[in-house]
């Protein structure tokens, strides 16, 4: 192609007219911070892992707690928090495994795939964690509305019909699935933007 | 060490400004992005550095690591880029050294470029410094075969541009 090659031509030309700058100029700039988009994704997934666990001690050592113990449910609370933590520890070491393979020296393909490698385990994680907070929940529920008066109400010592009980929770915990879905869409939307066009781009060559 | 370290690095570097500043040209379009994006890879570069083991040119090095940046890691400022600044960015061409239909063929032959994706400006740039398919495709992460491809692709996509 003429003009391609015409450009070519000239693109070494240009080599005079590019900027030009001195030692300590760029000496200066080795000690500034990056702001990449790895960086970024790095610093939201850690406060994804504080914020999932704050909430997990926070229910875990305020007085709500203390009323399982009071409906035999101890055992239970035990088991799955020996399970939450468990879960926990695995995704931090893969997140943390993922995290040091990206290289900028790999090539582009290889990078992105890296880099979206590494978010997804955050995203398993809370998916995994929600799923499992919401089935803990709702045997929770379950559990209290069948087989303790939990939910008996007291003025009229009726008990409150069981689906109503289970109805409700059903739409709590949707509404709460729900928010948190619209808060990562946003947040890895903003994000990885870019990153998904150029690899579906790349991606696209391979075919 | 470490001084010694970020001595060889700034010299390197120093010695090899020009093709980062050829990859901010290519992916920004006013001084003050490509001063930001100049920044980033410089930062990408200096962290790369102790795994530079100089088995690769130092040049060939930073060709990965410079447009992985621009093309992944860099995050675009929310600056509006105006048609003049488009205008004034585009690679000036000094009158006196081209005749008028050369430097006008040129002109638009930068604007065409500016409008490729990402992931084509890549392959243009990589074209443009002479690298061999062999090296494009290693770069990018693709086949010879599908390097070759593309950038006929994307040749055919510049031809349009330029002939509607």
């Amino acid at each position: 192609m003429d003009e391609l090659e015409l450009l070519k031509k000239e693109w070494k030309k240009q080599e005079g007219e590019l900027p030009k700058l001195s030692y300590d100029q760029i000496y200066r700039m080795i000690l500034k911070k990056s702001s990449s988009m790895v960086k970024w994704l790095f610093i939201i997934c850690v406060l994804e892992f504080i914020l999932w666990m704050s909430i997990d001690v926070i229910v875990r050592f305020t007085g709500d707690f203390n009323e399982f113990e009071e409906y035999n449910l101890k055992g239970f609370m035990f088991v799955s928090t020996i399970f939450s933590y468990g879960i926990l520890l695995y995704f931090i070491l893969r997140f943390y495994r993922n995290y040091k393979r990206i290289q900028t020296t790999d090539s582009a393909k290889v990078l992105m795939q890296n880099i979206l490698k590494t978010r997804k385990t955050v995203k398993y994680y809370v998916w995994i964690n929600l799923s499992f907070l919401t089935l803990t929940a709702l045997a929770v529920v379950g559990y209290l509305a069948t087989f303790t008066d939990a939910y008996v109400v007291e003025a009229d010592q009726e008990k409150v019909p069981i689906f109503i009980i289970i109805i409700s929770a059903i739409i709590v915990l949707s509404i709460f699935v729900g928010l948190v879905a619209l808060f990562y869409r946003v947040i890895y939307g903003i994000l990885t933007r870019r990153l998904k066009r150029n690899y579906e781009e790349l991606k696209k060559l391979e075919l | 060490m470490n001084k010694e370290l970020e001595h060889s690095f700034v010299t390197h570097l120093e010695q090899n400004q020009n093709i980062v500043h050829k990859v901010c040209r290519i992916y920004t379009s006013d001084p003050d992005s490509h001063n930001d994006l100049f920044q980033e890879i410089t930062i990408q570069l200096w962290k790369a550095y102790p795994k530079f083991r100089g088995e690769a040119k130092f040049s060939t090095w930073m060709y990965r690591v410079a447009l992985n940046t621009a093309i992944t890691l860099y995050r675009k400022s929310k600056r509006s880029i105006s048609t003049t600044d488009l205008d004034t960015m585009n690679f000036k061409i000094k009158a006196e050294e081209y005749d008028d239909e050369v430097e006008q063929q040129l002109k638009l032959m930068y604007a065409a470029v500016k409008q490729l994706n990402d992931i084509e400006k890549a392959l243009v740039f990589l074209y443009l410094e002479d690298k061999s398919y062999r090296e494009i495709a290693d770069t990018m992460g693709i086949s010879e075969v599908n390097a070759r491809v593309k950038m006929n692709r994307v040749k055919t996509k510049l031809k349009k541009i330029l002939n509607p």
